[in-house]
């Protein structure tokens, strides 16, 4: 079990590798602190922009299901305070059917004991704790995570050996 | 008291002996421009953003709330000043609007909001005055700019071309029914006892 | 259900491999569709989370050697199935693309130069020269001469091998945690009032209190999940009050029922005049204060922690005191008198109403508060002050260790609790609040550790600033970091931190798995396991130990901080670095590498490798052959079993979700010096303060007195600095998650839009933003979630571009040592003006 398990490794490794781009330093280098893409430590560099917010109302595929979904829109100014929540006016329970939005999900309706209660729990009341919008910016660094689709597909591939 | 009314109700009577009738007409007619452009004057000078934050309680809770939104600084610079949403354009409206002022001036005086505890405690019934009225009027003070002909939906996102596909175009809706808390903050909504779909922000 | 081939599957599976490849999400018409439940299984383990104090629970979910998803432990009592974005975001933190898979000493042909560039070496290569030199200054200038900073990031064993091997082994107490630039004056505090560290209560009091204040903290942000519960205490129960005192508007304030934003410093005058209004309101528990509390009166004008020969140094009657005398009551009464609701408002900005208002949540003995708060307290020049005088509220009403009364100190990293205080790595401390000064402590861990009497040195080690001071002045020559980026955190980097590394001088080594701003400024950087890639246990703030097992393994030769520091133990014989004189007296010492006296001394190897977990890997155990991070553990806890810091033996961390020392009887503490919740508290003595010697708190007199620094002519503007909930610290994990970057790209200037107009400036205009010691480039923000009055402004300091430490200053708390990075003057310019 323990050299099956060490197998899928070496190979998921394998593949993370393949599908990166080579990690940063491998050869001689004379900066390496990747977020500053070069700049010396005692310069600064000219600061981006400010990047306007995606608005294309499109669903990012989740990285896993627990994930948070990502807010596909501007949220510029949407009160969430003692007075008002913006966000439950179109994604509440009984605001999709005009709004068509997603609504809230059935964990959002659960207190600290697990029992449902009638409406959003107010501890999930502050959404932007969890949910994000996302600014049309490259990410300074790619990201490494492998899906669990790839996962399983290469241990069905193990599977099948 | 009364003999005074008299005298002077008689005095305007009486033709005038020492001023020929064309310097009367004439200088009457110009001090008629004096007087209404005076009004007018007058009139703009307190229709104006400077005028209406120049008093504490507006500069502290609603203008300070109104400079992070759109309808303060925005792409193409076109600022939305107090008086373009909160009077009528048109004359007579404004007139009426003027009127009601003299209401506020009282609540001014007295210190009705003077306190941003005040300003709060007030805030629900502020904004539902406002709210009927823009709804009585069908947004009219929104529609001076924004009209339903003019928008080209195609340079709107998706879920806002949709939105006024379905309820402005149709008259289902009008702006403030669904656009409430854009310019300043919204009060307690849970005591506005609005429907789940009023409000949903610019 | 539509049925699908095997063939479909074939190629919907060829399909999401060449979508990865590419780089692009995979389309939901190729979605896979296994159902053998051998195949979807996933492999779900606990851990801590590796972000901040809250201490959240966090289901790991792994196949095939990778974390694949993660999610809120259901059954953890701290956060309930909850997390905050960045802690949904655990499972992509290991898995940045320049993650750091060798090790790397900076060369010129073909050998160490300090102006070299980095090549890749092997362990042993790393080793040896880390050797020669530690030898080296050891000899040249003794145990002073090297210094280590670590961090409240460390694992409780990393941490506490580390403080061993620096404080027994090399005999040097200049080992300090970056725990000092956040909880010093937290410690401070606590030692001061109740000379015993971290909070009486627990988070169990935010389902209790009636009333909550936040002191300068900003819990809907730093603490989210905390929040969480405080959202749902307040929503629940319309009578809840929350009350948010801040020196900016921030996100907070959208639950704030009573909110108050106050001139920077006067915090101090809030909290004396609030004192003052419960003594003028007859709202003293005059029972709890006669029985349970003494009053002294602290020696003030203390100066601020800046070199000796710095002006304002010069300028202090008692630099660095914290004497204090005892007085009455009568005269504490007297002493706050002059903090009058109106001088409170004249000096802080804060109406009296306001005021009133939470003055009288704490006078009112029926209303349970709960005070809140972080760095706006524990990052301030009179922090250990500011601790004490909150401390005065709750004692002068009774209101502490009882469900919802709670003057509660948060942290900031994932273990500042169970590691850099309760281990004790400070320069100046032992394990269970034991400090290095006091002879009897030194002798009690010599006797835990096996070791000669006179091993530990009996001086306070070099803190985290000092530290720079003494890289900058050559006096630290050797210098190792571990798990923490402090060149973008530390204040004052181009007059102290980066001059004091790149000191031809020094030697500088740090342990990092990602290729950090310090790890460019250092000689040789470590390739370091982090988070689930070892096993690990953290302590939170509310006392609570958590324990995780090695889950995954961590890419190229990358080690933990662990094996490092005890891999490098054996290139040590007790001869190299301990004097004869010891060694004479001790021959049995002699010969013996520092791993055999440290580690291998029939205690930390005490338990065989068969003990280890059969489903998890723990590859520290498999190298040292031993069950190392168990008998770390089991000598550690030594130290605080018997004597109110007892924790549960090591297995039974495995299986639970954490528990709240001291753990007496298999049973955890709530509520510390209450009789019934505390099992340390003498029956019949309702309350007993026992970290002091009768058993009482004190209620000290502080007045308030200025910042250092305060905005001037030249520098018009305060500066505030911290960080914002989708990264956390200095974003060296956060930043290399593309949902967290594209959240909150860049650190902006966050500034009043008046602000600006004066400047000339609008949203989005580049600035340069300078102080007397540095200069950063950002844009300026006016419509963010943070709202800064006129004349104060507001950085974070997660962005590696905009190193904002460049401009704050080093100034410190005289009595913790920490630094305030909440106050120093600006100026702020278009950029090309």
């Amino acid at each position: 079990m323990i050299m099956k398990r060490l197998k899928n490794s070496a190979h998921i490794a394998a593949l993370v590798l393949a599908t990166l781009a080579p990690a940063g330093v491998a050869m001689a280098q004379e900066t390496i602190a990747t977020l500053r893409a070069g700049t010396p430590l005692a310069e600064n560099a000219a600061p981006h922009a400010i990047a306007p917010v995606r608005n294309t109302d499109l669903r990012q595929v989740r990285n896993y299901p627990e994930q948070p979904p990502l807010i596909p829109h501007k949220t510029d100014g949407y009160q969430i305070d003692l007075n008002a929540n913006q966000c439950l006016l179109c994604h509440s329970r009984t605001a999709i059917e005009i709004s068509q939005a997603p609504m809230v999900s059935i964990t959002h309706f659960m207190n600290r004991d697990n029992q449902f209660l009638a409406s959003v729990t107010p501890r999930r009341y502050f959404c932007t704790q969890c949910h994000v919008p996302q600014a049309e910016a490259r990410p300074l660094l790619e990201n490494g995570f492998v899906d669990i689709d790839q996962v399983l597909e290469y241990v069905s591939g193990q599977e099948g050996n | 008291m009364l003999r005074l009314i008299k005298r002077t109700w008689g005095i305007i009577l009486r033709p005038s002996v020492h001023y020929s009738l064309g310097f009367l007409t004439f200088g009457g007619f110009l001090m008629g421009i004096v007087f209404w452009g005076g009004f007018n004057t007058a009139l703009e000078v307190t229709n104006t953003e400077a005028f209406c934050t120049s008093c504490h309680e507006m500069s502290d809770n609603v203008f300070e709330e109104l400079k992070p939104t759109i309808h303060y600084s925005n792409r193409s610079g076109v600022r939305a000043t107090c008086p373009d949403c909160h009077v009528p354009h048109e004359w007579s409206s404004k007139i009426a609007r003027k009127m009601q002022a003299s209401k506020e001036v009282w609540g001014k005086i007295f210190g009705t909001i003077n306190t941003r505890e005040k300003f709060l405690n007030h805030r629900l019934s502020l904004a539902q005055n406002e709210w009927a009225r823009l709804e009585a009027n069908n947004s009219l003070e929104c529609r001076n700019c924004h009209s339903a002909e003019s928008m080209d939906i195609t340079r709107q996102s998706p879920r806002a071309a949709e939105a006024h596909e379905r309820f402005l175009f149709t008259g289902e809706k009008t702006c403030i029914s669904c656009h409430k808390g854009i310019a300043h903050e919204l009060p307690n909504m849970g005591q506005a006892l609005l429907s789940p779909s009023a409000v949903h922000g610019n | 259900m539509v049925a699908i081939t095997r063939r479909d599957m074939i190629k919907a599976q060829a399909v999401a491999a060449a979508a990865a490849a590419a780089g692009l999400p995979i389309p939901a018409a190729a979605q896979n569709l296994v159902t053998d439940a051998e195949i979807t299984d996933l492999k779900w383990s606990k851990a801590a989370c590796r972000f901040c104090g809250t201490g959240c629970s966090i289901m790991v979910a792994t196949k095939a050697g990778r974390v694949v998803a993660t999610h809120g432990d259901a059954e953890a009592e701290v956060n309930r199935g909850l997390n905050c974005v960045k802690g949904y975001f655990l499972s992509k933190i290991m898995y940045g693309q320049d993650r750091l898979t060798q090790p790397l000493l900076r060369k010129r042909d073909g050998e160490f130069h300090k102006d070299g560039d980095f090549e890749p070496v092997s362990w042993d290569e790393a080793f040896d020269i880390m050797a020669e030199k530690w030898k080296a200054t050891l000899k040249a200038k003794g145990p002073k001469g090297i210094g280590m900073f670590g961090s409240g990031q460390w694992t409780v064993w990393e941490g506490y091998a580390a403080s061993k091997l620096m404080k027994a082994g090399f005999r040097s107490n200049n080992i300090d945690p970056n725990a000092r630039h956040c909880m010093a004056s937290a410690v401070g505090g606590f030692m001061r009032t109740f000379g015993i560290d971290e909070p009486m209560g627990c988070y169990d009091d935010f389902e209790h209190a009636d009333a909550f204040v936040l002191w300068g903290s900003n819990m809907a942000e730093m603490h989210p999940i905390l929040w969480t519960r405080i959202a749902d205490r307040r929503f629940s129960n319309p009578h809840v009050k929350v009350a948010v005192l801040s020196t900016f508007k921030h996100r907070s304030f959208d639950l704030a029922d009573i909110p108050g934003i106050f001139t920077p410093q006067t915090d101090m005058v809030l909290l004396n005049a609030i004192a003052n209004y419960i003594i003028q309101n007859d709202a003293v528990n005059k029972d709890f204060v006669s029985k349970h509390v003494n009053f002294r009166k602290g020696e003030t004008d203390i100066g601020y922690g800046l070199r000796d020969e710095h002006p304002l140094q010069q300028a202090a009657a008692n630099p660095n005191s914290g004497k204090s005398d005892p007085i009455s009551f009568e005269e504490f009464a007297e002493f706050v008198s002059e903090y009058t609701l109106e001088k409170a408002e004249e000096m802080s900005g804060v109406p009296i109403a306001t005021i009133e208002k939470i003055a009288k949540l704490y006078a009112d003995p029926n209303t349970k508060v709960m005070s809140l708060w972080t760095m706006g307290v524990n990052q301030h020049t009179r922090g250990v002050w500011t601790n004490n005088m909150l401390y005065n509220l709750h004692l002068l009403t009774g209101k502490i260790s009882t469900p919802g009364n709670s003057p509660f100190s948060l942290t900031g990293q994932p273990s500042a609790c169970g590691t850099a205080r309760e281990v004790g790595t400070f320069s100046h401390r032992l394990p269970a609040d034991m400090v290095v000064k006091n002879p009897e402590h030194r002798a009690y861990a010599e006797k835990i550790w096996k070791l000669p009497e006179g091993t530990v040195p009996d001086w306070n080690g070099a803190h985290a600033v000092v530290q720079n001071r003494k890289l900058k002045d050559g006096d630290i020559n050797c210098y190792w970091v571990q798990v923490n980026n402090n060149m973008q955190a530390a204040p004052n980097m181009m007059e102290e931190g980066l001059p004091g590394y790149r000191n031809p001088d020094n030697f500088i080594v740090v342990s990092d798995a990602y290729p950090t701003v310090t790890a460019e400024a250092a000689d040789l950087v470590l390739p370091t396991a982090m988070w689930v890639e070892k096993e690990g246990a953290y302590g939170n703030a509310e006392r609570r130990t958590q324990f995780w097992h090695q889950l995954v393994d961590a890419p190229g030769v990358s080690k933990s901080d662990m094996w490092q520091l005890v891999e490098f133990s054996k290139r040590f014989t007790t001869e190299e670095v301990w004097p004869a004189e010891i060694l004479d007296a001790n021959p049995d010492y002699k010969g013996k590498t520092l791993f055999e006296v440290l580690y291998a001394n029939g205690q930390v190897d005490a338990f065989p490798l068969e003990q280890t977990s059969k489903d998890y890997a723990n590859h520290e155990s498999e190298d040292f052959g031993f069950y190392i991070q168990k008998g770390l553990f089991e000598e550690y806890a030594a130290f605080g079993r018997g004597h109110a810091h007892d924790l549960a033996p090591f297995d039974t961390y495995h299986e639970v979700r954490g528990l709240r020392w001291p753990v007496v009887d298999g049973k955890e503490t709530k509520w510390r010096f209450k009789e019934g919740s505390d099992p340390y508290v003498t029956p019949g003595s309702d309350f007993e303060f026992y970290g002091k010697k009768d058993g009482k708190a004190v209620i000290f007199a502080l007045p308030y007195e200025p910042a250092p620094e305060s905005p001037d002519e030249e520098y018009p503007f305060w500066l505030s600095t911290g960080r914002v909930l989708e990264h956390w610290h200095s974003g060296s994990m956060t930043q290399r998650v593309p949902e967290l970057y594209k959240a909150v790209p860049d650190a902006l200037c966050y500034m009043h839009p008046d602000d600006a107009k004066a400047l000339g400036l609008r949203r989005g205009s580049a600035v340069k933003v300078s102080s007397r010691r540095g200069e950063i480039h950002t844009r300026v923000e006016t419509r963010g979630r943070n709202k800064p009055p006129k004349g104060l402004v507001f950085i974070p300091w997660f962005d590696a571009r905009q190193l904002i430490n460049k401009v704050t200053l080093d100034a410190t708390d005289p009595l913790s040592k920490q630094t305030d990075f909440k106050k120093c003057a600006i100026k702020i310019e278009a950029l090309g003006a």
